[in-house]
């Protein structure tokens, strides 16, 4: 093991043994072939994308598990563990609050509009522009989660790799860079293959594998401090504490995480993370979404900041009981890695290493496919259509699409790779993710809330909470005096300011906007009025655009002095919302019926086509028969029907009947009309392929609505 | 003496300002009729998220003062 001291941290280089490499390519080789064989499952871009809208919650839970750990990742989470002990659980136990807006919110919105992406929710609810500007919102925010995902994965790497190597007599230095690079080719090998079934049990598969290897290096790290009193007593009562100091230090305090996590962090990863929303998509059903989601939260999410935090409290309590093996000074983002090696036998620490990087390709992966998604419908699809109307429909398109759907993500794993970029210089992981949450999801957090729970919301609020909100938190960026305001005592830090109490003063400004715009909306109105009524109404307008362009240029170049740009940029929200106003059509009814959280029942409606039937009956074994046609309709005996108390027309879930297969052999339609024989279900050969039903198995049967 | 600003004021802050947003959140379901209080399985989830809230708060107060006096 080589030990470097830069300035004051302590690096370190070729941690690890040749063992614990075998035990890692092994592992990864496993997860790949893994992965790739569930690429079968992709007949569609619905399947490559939502994995069919099949699976039990259960399946789903546990895989998020691996997402959620990722995504927050050991890295970090045991960097500020090192630093301030258990209060870096508390990002992990804070995201109760939003639950009733997301269960029966969000949840259901998603599924029962059929929505295959957040930007063309953002179409349904107010124009077309809304989703043009919320895509490349949420394609930087993928990105960027992208990125800081690779950044992760490089830095868990860097410390297992010699300073440099020889290869045919030519000396190659390992750089963070060159690792990311490496990792992304692998990664972007399966999702490219598998696609979202792919993902899915991959992840299923990983997530006990991480809960696993981090309860066992807690366990090896108790045993090595000589049991659980010796590691309680050398830890100080601060760092026994769950949760951080109120207000200091800038770099890790309570009031800042609490609005950077706990507000914008939790609502983004509910409700605009789309890598999980295609989680729960993939459920089954609405109910079986709530479960997966309760369950992770209460249960999961506890475990999982045990498992992903414990490296650093154990660090802790060797760098107090032995500094020469454990300096203090060691860098927080490398303690994952070194105390996994001072605890673990070699192999061990391979295996523990191979669990670490998987879940950040968990993520990672799932992110990508994600990004995809966003790709293919809000920006590849709209652009076909455009130029090729009504040329091609049907399997060849989709045919087509699937094809661009896995070039996509092979530019999405390089494009996350250049985002890396943006963030290495900051001193830890945790930092560089909390000053990302803070900057990327207020605008979006706030136009997705006001557009699920409130009607009034308007397409002009929505857009100028984009381009307005979005240029006062340029503003903020500029000039940080600005969040003082709001800092509530915490000290600024100069070299990178408000990190995260910055989530509040954008979410302020993101909502002061919002709200403002739609309660001036009959002053917009009556301006597009007036406006129309000229001869020259679409010169005014240009003028209007070419003026809102002049002072958000201006501004994101920080022209001008601060309280000018502030002016300028309140004048440029309601400059905007009159713009939009003239150009957008908006019909309030039709465009919140079951899109908000007040007219569920017609979203539900809607997604059946007729008339809910709430009745609830039976689940039924039956075998299955084919028949001929290719309508997407089931028959069922008349009996059969009646036990499940369901009528034609309605909606059921075919599933193979071995629970432990989660519901990845099942298949969606309509009941048809009924026939005589008893227990028997007649399906056509599309939903044989589809559901993959295996001749001789015994079917489920469920009415859905 | 550990101070209180990293104690019991953290924890007052989380679960009353994160308190407020989950009541502005129930007040919502309910007012909406997302949740349809006539339905079991509604009555149950709505159950469900109030143990929720007070599971998380017993559990942060319990492992603060196994901290403080453990």
């Amino acid at each position: 093991m080589e030990i470097e001291t830069k300035n004051i941290e302590t690096t370190f280089h070729s941690i690890g043994s040749s063992s614990d490499w075998i035990v890692m390519v092994v592992y990864f080789i496993v997860i790949m072939l893994f992965g790739s064989y569930f690429g079968k499952y992709n007949r569609s871009t619905k399947d490559f994308f939502f994995g069919g809208r099949r699976f039990a919650w259960w399946l789903i839970a546990f895989s998020i598990v691996a997402t959620g750990i990722g995504s927050h990742s050991f890295v970090k989470y045991s960097a500020k563990g090192f630093e301030y002990g258990f209060s870096s659980t508390m990002t992990y136990i804070n995201d109760w609050f939003f639950l009733p807006f997301f269960l029966f919110g969000w949840l259901p919105i998603i599924i029962y509009t059929k929505i295959r992406s957040i930007p063309e929710y953002f179409e349904k609810r107010f124009s077309p522009s809304a989703r043009f500007l919320a895509t490349i919102l949420l394609v930087f925010y993928m990105i960027g989660y992208i990125g800081i995902g690779f950044l992760t994965l490089g830095k868990a790497i860097v410390p297992m790799l010699p300073e440099n190597f020889s290869v045919l007599g030519y000396q190659f230095d390992v750089t963070l860079m060159g690792v990311i690079i490496f990792i992304s080719i692998i990664t972007g090998i399966y999702i490219t293959l598998g696609g979202q079934t792919a993902v899915i049990f991959t992840d299923l598969l990983q997530g006990g594998v991480l809960l696993f290897a981090g309860f066992l290096l807690f366990f090896l790290g108790i045993s090595y401090l000589g049991g659980f009193e010796n590691f309680w007593n050398l830890l100080p009562v601060t760092w026994k504490l769950p949760l951080a100091d109120l207000t200091k230090p800038p770099d890790f305090n309570f009031i800042g995480i609490f609005w950077q996590d706990g507000v914008a962090g939790s609502i983004g990863f509910l409700f605009m993370n789309m890598g999980l929303i295609m989680r729960f998509m993939a459920t089954k059903s609405v109910d079986e979404g709530r479960k997966a989601a309760t369950f992770n939260i209460l249960f999961m999410l506890p475990l999982s900041a045990i498992v992903v935090g414990n490296a650093g409290w154990i660090g802790k309590a060797l760098s107090i009981s032995n500094p020469e093996l454990v300096p203090p000074s060691t860098s927080p983002d490398q303690i994952f890695v070194v105390v996994a090696n001072i605890v673990a036998i070699p192999g061990v620490f391979g295996f523990v290493m191979a669990a670490l990087t998987a879940a950040l390709m968990s993520t990672v992966d799932t992110l990508i496919n994600a990004t995809a998604a966003i790709y293919i419908n809000d920006i590849h699809r709209p652009i076909v259509t455009f130029f090729e109307k009504g040329k091609e429909e049907g399997k060849g398109k989709d045919k087509k699409e699937l094809a661009a759907a896995r070039w996509s993500s092979v530019v999405i794993t390089a494009l996350g790779v250049i985002a890396v970029l943006a963030f290495k210089n900051f001193p830890t992981v945790y930092e560089a993710h909390g000053f990302f949450h803070s900057t990327l999801t207020p605008p979006l957090v706030i136009a997705i809330f006001l557009g699920i729970f409130w009607k009034k919301f308007t397409p002009s609020a929505v857009i100028s909470t984009f381009i307005g909100g979005v240029a006062f938190m340029i503003i903020g960026l500029h000039d940080p005096n600005l969040i003082t305001p709001f800092a509530q005592g915490i000290e600024m830090n100069t070299e990178h300011p408000y990190s995260y109490i910055r989530a509040l003063y954008n979410l302020f400004v993101c909502g002061a906007v919002a709200v403002i715009i739609t309660y001036t909306t009959s002053m917009q109105q009556n301006l597009v009025v007036k406006i129309k009524s000229k001869i020259n109404d679409k010169e005014i307008i240009y003028s209007l655009v070419s003026v809102s362009v002049v002072v958000f240029v201006l501004v994101v170049f920080n022209v001008g002095l601060v309280y000018i740009q502030l002016i300028g940029v309140l004048v440029l929200s309601f400059v905007v919302a009159v713009i939009t106003k003239y150009f957008v059509k908006y019909d309030a009814v039709a465009q919140t019926e079951g899109l908000t959280v007040w007219s569920l029942v017609k979203a539900k409606e809607g997604f059946k086509g007729s008339k809910v039937n709430e009745e609830e009956g039976e689940i039924i074994k039956v075998t299955w028969k084919i028949k001929d046609g290719d309508d997407d309709i089931a028959n069922f005996s008349q009996n059969d029907m009646r036990k499940m108390k369901a009528n034609v027309g309605d909606l059921i879930y075919l599933c193979d009947a071995r629970k432990i297969l989660g519901g990845l052999k099942s298949v969606h339609t309509v009941y048809g009309e009924p026939h005589n024989e008893d227990g028997v279900v007649l399906i056509n050969n599309e939903h044989l392929l589809n559901g993959v039903f295996i001749k001789g198995k015994l079917l489920t049967a469920e009415k859905e609505m | 003496m550990t101070s209180i600003t990293h104690t019991w004021l953290p924890f007052l802050y989380l679960y009353g300002v994160g308190g407020i947003f989950f009541l502005i959140g129930l007040i919502i379901i309910r007012k909406s009729k997302a949740v349809d209080m006539k339905k079991k399985r509604h009555r149950f989830w709505f159950g469900v998220l109030i143990f929720g809230f007070f599971y998380f708060v017993v559990l942060h107060a319990i492992i603060t003062l196994i901290a403080l006096y453990w």
